[in-house]
């Protein structure tokens, strides 16, 4: 071999050394600027398998930082939101979350289940207020997670509820229920945290469906639903699956009311299932933006004047929205009492929450050291006419049996 | 085997030795003085990389023992590094063992089981291989998620934090020190190995197993050994990550790791210790540089950042495709060349 056939992966070695170099310089240099800034770390799943719900959850997140930088920040310091993509990778949450905690973050919003999981003791060791989009039951006990909050009804504070609207509505006989389920800690938290008691107290004759990462058909699942002679089949997974699903079981033919929690119950789902979707229910902690309360309001006007359309927008956006106002009305608290803006002091601003006003989006929150499940109620709704619209006012979870 | 003008060797050890030449020393204890000063140097962010690295390292060798000596592609690193976290979790839980004993233990109990599941190698090569061992990552991960009774369904697992002589081991500078002894260790096993008999066979069996068993290489007992080698460090890897996080999730071990450790081993050089180590370190960093790259980017180009997320997804597979194209022989063959350079530097002359 001549040396000039050699040059050339040395040289791109020495390129990669010195991009590797520059990386790593760049980010020293960040770190002493601009102390004022408050850092907020985040993590979004923008490409990974919840990528459908998680794009519009970024943008709210993104969109409450910038409309509250525009007022002038919190108490004059302006919110730096630190956030990458993650792609739903429990490693990459690891690695993000202990770089924005090396940067200097006081609260961190996360996002799945699998890697809230893997944080909750790490976050108690830095002391870091923790929101997931992740409402497992289990995150709300300080006494396992004290530094996890929960920002709207559990999953299964939300089953539970979809269970005794069922039992209501349902007249003569014993309810089938099929709960179809993300094949995830997601998926199983609602029946696995007190949903198979409550479906018991209740009567109820529940059976679980998984339904497969990345399946296309789920035949076979209505078939063994069918058999059941389920009337309700209730959705524990993100809108892309749940409107397969339904297209599915309405060119089967299932004759059943479909009811979504939490993340498929949202105008994605709508857009993708269309005709399939309709008289779909859902429970939705967080109102769409279509529903006119001051809290959508002033996410519509921000949209406006940013000259972005609120078509398309889901109610994750409002969630996330909502969700970082919570966190920063605590920060606000602790600045404002002219305490140092640290994790433990923000926890215990959080844990003084009475009845926080959310602007009619979801019910208000309250957060106490023992129970760290803010709220406890959301309103029930039906798609009509393509459009999620209220079907009940609040209503609060009914007590475990 | 190249010879280095003015060193003559003398005795047999000194021409056997791991480390022949006056250059390859300096080399080796420059390194190590890297080693042992960076924990003190480095944030917490960047020894947690480190320890990702070393975790790494010592999986991505035992895979290259199996996939870059032997001959024998496997898909289902991720799920013997789940055989290995489990079991060192779940007996200290359930038997309450101390976890140095736990993750012995579980380093045999994968070795185990990475003998059965390489019993379909005695009769299958190349690509029907590769699918017989993604069948055992998906049994294994099927195992995790629905074998409740034993590993606990989809729920995490949280173990108690290690310690030696009353110092906790899982912070990021203690476990530093543990995870580049492990490291060094499984480097210097693998070194060895092919300096064996057992380890030139692992190599025959490689480059022509027909040819290897006719000079009298047991074919069948050479393949197990290798699956049960590699296994044991892979296993090691698993136990590894459990007791550094103390917190065991399936979604840390799917089909994704598998790929992502062939990844590694391809990028950093089939059949070679330190292409292993680079191929780690450099697939771990990568997302980590270009995160950096993408957040320097945000405040001048926020259009380019915007799209870097979705620029890092194929980045994995461009990384690959250009190794295997430009460099198949991966980073240890560019470090071969680079020292190659410098051989007889700035003297122009060079052999062969």
């Amino acid at each position: 071999m001549t040396r000039r056939q050699n040059a050339g992966p040395i040289r791109l070695l020495a390129a990669a050394l010195l991009l590797a170099s520059a990386a790593c310089g760049g980010d020293g240099g960040g770190d002493g600027a601009a102390d004022a800034d408050i850092k907020v770390g985040a993590i979004f799943d923008l490409t990974g398998p919840t990528a459908d719900v998680g794009t519009d959850y970024a943008d709210g997140m993104r969109g409450y930082a910038d409309w509250m930088n525009l007022r002038g920040g919190i108490e004059g310091r302006p919110i730096d939101l630190i956030y990458q993509d993650y792609a739903y990778q429990v490693a990459r949450a690891e690695q993000l979350y202990s770089q924005f905690v090396n940067e200097g973050v006081v609260v961190f919003m996360g996002w799945g289940t699998g890697d809230t999981e893997a944080l909750r003791l790490r976050i108690t060791e830095d002391e870091i207020p923790f929101s997931s989009a992740s409402l497992s039951h289990v995150l709300g006990d300080p006494a396992d997670s004290p530094y996890n909050f929960l920002v709207a009804s559990s999953y299964t504070d939300q089953f539970r509820i979809a269970l005794d609207w069922i039992a209501r509505n349902h007249g003569e006989g014993t309810p089938v229920v099929a709960l179809m389920h993300n094949a995830s800690p997601f998926g199983l938290s609602p029946s696995r945290h007190g949903g198979v008691e409550f479906a018991a107290a209740l009567g109820i004759d529940l059976t679980l469906y998984e339904m497969p990462r990345g399946a296309v058909d789920y035949t076979a699942e209505f078939s063994r639903i069918r058999q059941s002679g389920a009337r309700y089949v209730v959705f524990q997974n993100t809108s892309g699956p749940a409107a397969v699903a339904l297209q599915n079981a309405r060119s089967l033919g299932v004759d059943a009311t479909f009811i979504c929690l939490n993340w498929c119950s949202n105008a994605q789902l709508v857009q993708l299932a269309g005709e399939a979707a309709e008289g779909v229910v859902g429970t939705i902690p967080y109102a769409p933006l279509s529903v006119d309360v001051p809290g959508t309001r002033v996410i519509r006007e921000y949209l406006e004047a940013k000259g972005e359309s609120i078509e398309g927008r889901t109610n994750a956006y409002t969630q996330a929205w909502w969700t970082f106002s919570i966190f920063a009305e605590a920060m606000k608290q602790v600045l404002a009492s002219d305490q140092e803006l640290t994790g433990a002091n923000i926890k215990a601003a959080l844990e003084t929450f009475t009845d926080l006003d959310m602007g009619g989006v979801t019910v208000p929150i309250t957060f106490t050291p023992t129970d760290h499940r803010g709220a406890k109620g959301l309103r029930i709704f039906r798609v009509e006419g393509g459009e999620w619209v209220p079907l009940t006012e609040f209503v609060q979870a009914p007590a475990a049996p | 085997m190249s010879l280095e003008c003015g060193v003559f060797h003398t005795r047999y050890e000194s021409d056997m030795g791991l480390r022949r030449w006056p250059a390859e020393r300096i080399r080796l204890a420059v390194f190590a003085v890297f080693v042992l000063v960076f924990p003190f140097v480095a944030g917490p962010y960047w020894l947690d990389l480190a320890n990702q690295v070393a975790i790494a390292t010592v999986g991505a060798i035992g895979l290259n023992i199996l996939v870059g000596y032997t001959g024998q592609i496997s898909l289902g690193q991720g799920a013997f590094m789940a055989i290995g976290a489990y079991s060192a979790g779940l007996l200290t839980l359930n038997l309450g063992l101390p976890w140095g004993v736990s993750i012995a233990l579980a380093c045999v109990f994968t070795s185990v089981a990475g003998t059965f599941f390489g019993l379909p190698s005695l009769r299958l090569k190349g690509l029907y291989l590769a699918i017989a061992t993604l069948a055992a990552q998906e049994i294994v991960e099927w195992a995790m998620t629905h074998w409740t009774a034993v590993t606990g369904g989809t729920e995490a697992i949280v173990l108690p934090a290690p310690s030696l002589f009353g110092v906790r081991l899982n912070t990021t500078f203690n476990f530093y020190w543990f995870g580049v002894a492990m490291a060094a260790g499984t480097a210097l096993f693998a070194a060895n190995l092919f300096r064996t008999r057992m380890g030139r066979a692992f190599v025959a069996v490689r480059d022509q197993d027909i040819a290897a068993s006719v000079i009298g290489v047991n074919l069948f007992r050479t393949k197990l050994l290798a699956f049960a080698t590699s296994s044991f460090f892979v296993g090691l890897a698993g136990a590894m990550i459990a007791y550094y996080r103390t917190i065991i999730t399936w979604e840390r071990f799917t089909l994704d790791t598998s790929i992502v450790y062939l990844a590694m081993i391809i990028v950093g050089g089939l059949g070679s210790i330190r292409g292993s180590f680079f191929g780690a370190a450099l697939i771990t960093l990568l997302p980590a540089l270009i995160t950096n790259a993408g957040r320097a980017l945000q405040e001048t180009a926020p259009m380019v950042a915007g799209l870097l997320p979705y620029a890092q997804q194929a980045v994995f597979g461009i990384v690959i495709i250009l190794f295997l194209i430009f460099e198949p022989k991966g980073l240890s063959k560019l470090w071969g060349n680079v020292k190659d350079y410098f051989h007889v530097w700035p003297f122009a002359y060079r052999r062969g």
